[in-house]
């Protein structure tokens, strides 16, 4: 080794030394139980008055329908939290960016939010293929990834694995578990036929489906998205003699699956997974062909779906009243929608996490604050989060509902579960109603 | 057996649009020797002009109309204004902008009609015909599909084989110099051939929409199975592109409803396919004569 070239590696050994400390400098772990009496800029993303939070959504492209609104739900409740004088003193300050549902361009949005804008924590990137491409960055950077939109199992059964993932949303296999329980005892000799999105959240589905009717299930079909002729596929089933069709599918095609079943004529009972079964959403898509004469399709009148949050077809709920609040004071355009109910529901659950980080939160004490605290949360979940030290699942429970005209009845109440084996439970705890204020109030967690 | 029936339908209905598009490929390389990426995104763009009629009231076919002439317009101004300039140069430079071309008609269509999906209406039913109890995949729609495609591909032969303006696009196209010198208007005729192209491509767009949903990348996997279409077909023959285009659909349909998991497989067959008749065919199934090739 030349002289000249040993002196560049004893520079650039200083340099990654100096940088490595600088970051671990970045941060240190001070305040985050709270007691000191200022604010201070406790660490990246924190100043005295500010937090900022960033996100991806796909806000163009095939994805975009529905989810593109979820972040604008978020930012209505983040303003008026800030209005009313934010989470301890400091307004929130979100973030977020589209990726197109895109996983390179995940990667791309997620590396400028964490290292050039600087963000305090990631709440609520969408989609399973999208968000898996930065699960690891985050982890190795210590960023808090809270609350991923998606009802994969990756961010929640493994803390060992990925400790500043968290999930947020009931996870597809419970989901499958509650759907296929409930054809067990409702429906016992109906011939079940499945259309699966050909990725994990078909597969998750499927496999908690196929726990309770296994010998039920005719056949399987499975879509690959992207491909919008799903003519062979519905074709299949209806070829095995399927009465029953559940459906773990994008809305997208939940509105393709009924156009097609409408051109062969095929007419089960339709249970679409709760991703799949906005009515609003679907509706909008199929409304359109009236004019096609086909204005009986236009709905999804008796069709089964699950549900977590409250929805906007039941205005007299007290969480859907708040939220209609917050939303008409956010003086955004067109009505308050599922999507933004979600947005806002997660963006409440945000405000709960920034509570109880404390008074100066640090990335560690904020995600110390949800495996401790957070099962104990009370929000417009419909179940609680099964948040823990050995699981960062989200919330663990659905009911079962039918959509009638442009709303739902409850069909079976909330059922809780967990991955794998756990039994299925009737959820005993009370039906939860927000605070007067509209706004948390959690203590900082010991 | 009825499983057999309907995969059999789709296939012939989606494999018919296949052809329509495939047909405007053609149609534009034997008037102007260029292969045109952008015709996806430019059928689209009528699409959504179409569709911006038919939601403020207008009926479909005034939509339908409208929407070709516009194809029309905008295939001329293409060539005039962006392929023109190039044209002189190597080859590939007009190949390559159309494929910016593609991208940025994209990104104006997501630009001014947003990128959601949007159901778009279908002029006839979309129910399939019922034969005693059973139902199958034909759907009064797709028959109009159907026979669209087939008046449009007897209008083209008729065109090329038979009328002056015809010969006079092939001329220019084959030798620009020669057909000059025997007074064709070599500029007007290219122009020609590529407003042409673009009704007939947008006629495609319009065709597939009808009765599913839109959004500004909607054409893209058309573009691609139609020029597997056309290259199966030869590139050149019009009868090719609609027989290229039949196969290609049935094929795809095959797979895609008797393969397990067939649905994500249809990209790979359709290569498979196109790798393996250039393999026994180089010039496609239908080349009019290798001679030709300058």
């Amino acid at each position: 080794m030349s002289r000249s070239s040993r002196r560049l590696v004893t520079v650039l050994a200083a340099v990654t030394v100096a940088s490595t400390l600088a970051a671990c400098g970045g941060s240190n772990d001070n305040g985050g139980g709270g007691g000191s009496t200022a604010n201070e800029a406790s660490d990246t993303g924190v100043t005295a008055d500010t937090i900022k939070i960033g996100s991806h959504y796909p806000l163009t492209g095939v994805a975009a329908p529905g989810y593109s609104t979820i972040p604008l739900g978020a930012q209505a409740y983040f303003d008026y939290v800030n209005k009313n004088g934010g989470v301890n003193g400091r307004k929130i300050d979100w973030v977020y960016k589209d990726d197109a549902y895109n996983p390179t361009n995940t990667s791309q949005v997620v590396n400028e939010l964490v290292l050039k804008d600087e963000v305090f924590a990631i709440m609520g990137g969408l989609g399973t293929p999208t968000h898996s491409a930065v699960v690891d960055f985050l982890n190795s950077e210590g960023v808090p990834d809270l609350f991923v939109a998606s009802g994969s199992r990756l961010w929640g059964e493994d803390p060992k694995k990925n400790p500043d993932t968290f999930g947020w949303q009931t996870d597809y296999e419970s989901e499958g578990k509650i759907i296929g329980q409930y054809i067990a005892q409702k429906f016992p000799n109906a011939k079940v036929g499945l259309f699966l999105q050909d990725d994990d959240f078909g597969q998750d589905g499927e496999k908690g489906v196929r726990q309770f009717i296994d010998k039920q299930v005719v056949s399987a079909q499975r879509y690959t998205p992207g491909n919008t002729a799903v003519g062979p596929q519905i074709a299949a089933l209806k070829a095995a003699g399927a009465d029953f069709v559940v459906g773990f599918n994008v809305p997208a095609y939940t509105a393709l699956s009924q156009l097609t079943a409408l051109q062969l004529g095929f007419k089960p009972q339709w249970f679409y997974s709760n991703v799949g079964s906005d009515p609003t959403l679907v509706g909008a898509l199929l409304n359109n062909f009236s004019q096609g004469k086909v204005a009986d399709a236009s709905s999804l009148e008796g069709t089964i779906t699950t549900a977590y949050l409250p929805t906007v077809d039941h205005p007299d709920d007290p969480w859907v009243q708040l939220f209609q609040k917050v939303w008409d004071a956010s003086g955004q355009t067109g009505p308050m929608s599922n999507y933004h109910i979600y947005g806002m529901s997660q963006a409440y659950t945000m405000v709960q996490a920034l509570q109880a980080a404390g008074q100066n939160p640090t990335r560690k004490s904020l995600m110390d604050a949800v495996e401790k605290a957070g099962a104990d949360w009370k929000g417009p979940g419909l179940a609680p989060f099964r948040y823990s030290a050995d699981s960062h699942m989200g919330i663990g429970g659905m009911s079962v509902v039918q959509i009638s005209g442009t709303s739902t009845k409850e069909l079976q109440p909330v059922m809780t579960t967990d991955l794998g084996d756990a039994k299925i439970q009737a959820y005993d705890g009370k039906e939860s109603t927000p605070p007067s204020s509209g706004i948390p109030d959690e203590k900082a967690a010991k | 057996m009825q499983q057999f029936v309907n995969v059999t339908l789709s296939g012939l209905i989606q494999g018919s649009i296949f052809a329509a598009f495939a047909l405007a490929l053609v149609l534009i390389w034997r008037s102007t020797r260029i292969v045109n990426f952008a015709q996806g995104s430019m059928a689209a763009a009528t699409s959504f002009i179409a569709l911006a009629l038919i939601h403020s009231g207008q009926s479909y076919w005034l939509a339908l109309v409208v929407a070709l002439a516009a194809g029309f317009v905008l295939g001329a101004v293409v060539e005039r204004v962006i392929v023109r300039p190039v044209e002189g140069g190597p080859e590939l430079n007009a190949v390559i902008v159309t494929l910016g071309l593609f991208v940025a008609i994209q990104a104006l269509i997501a630009i001014i009609a947003g990128s959601e999906f949007q159901s778009f209406p279908a002029p006839f039913g979309l129910r399939g015909f019922t034969f005693g109890s059973t139902t199958i995949a034909l759907t009064p729609n797709s028959v109009f599909v159907l026979i669209a495609v087939l008046i449009t591909m007897v209008l083209l032969v008729a065109l090329f084989r038979f009328t002056r303006v015809g010969l006079a696009m092939r001329a220019s196209a084959f030798g620009q110099e020669v057909a000059r010198l025997l007074g064709v208007r070599v500029g007007r005729m290219l122009t020609l051939g590529w407003a042409l192209a673009a009704v007939v491509g947008s006629l495609s767009g319009l065709l597939i929409a009808g009765g599913g949903l839109v959004y500004p990348a909607y054409m893209d996997s058309l573009i691609v199975f139609g020029f597997v279409a056309a290259i199966l077909g030869g590139l050149d023959s019009p009868i090719g592109a609609i027989v290229g285009g039949l196969l290609l659909g049935l094929a795809l349909s095959y797979v895609s409803g008797y393969v397990p998991r067939g649905s994500g497989l249809v990209n790979l067959a359709a290569l498979v396919i196109l790798m393996v008749v250039l393999l026994v065919r180089p010039g496609g199934l239908f080349a009019s004569s290798t001679a030709r090739r300058a």
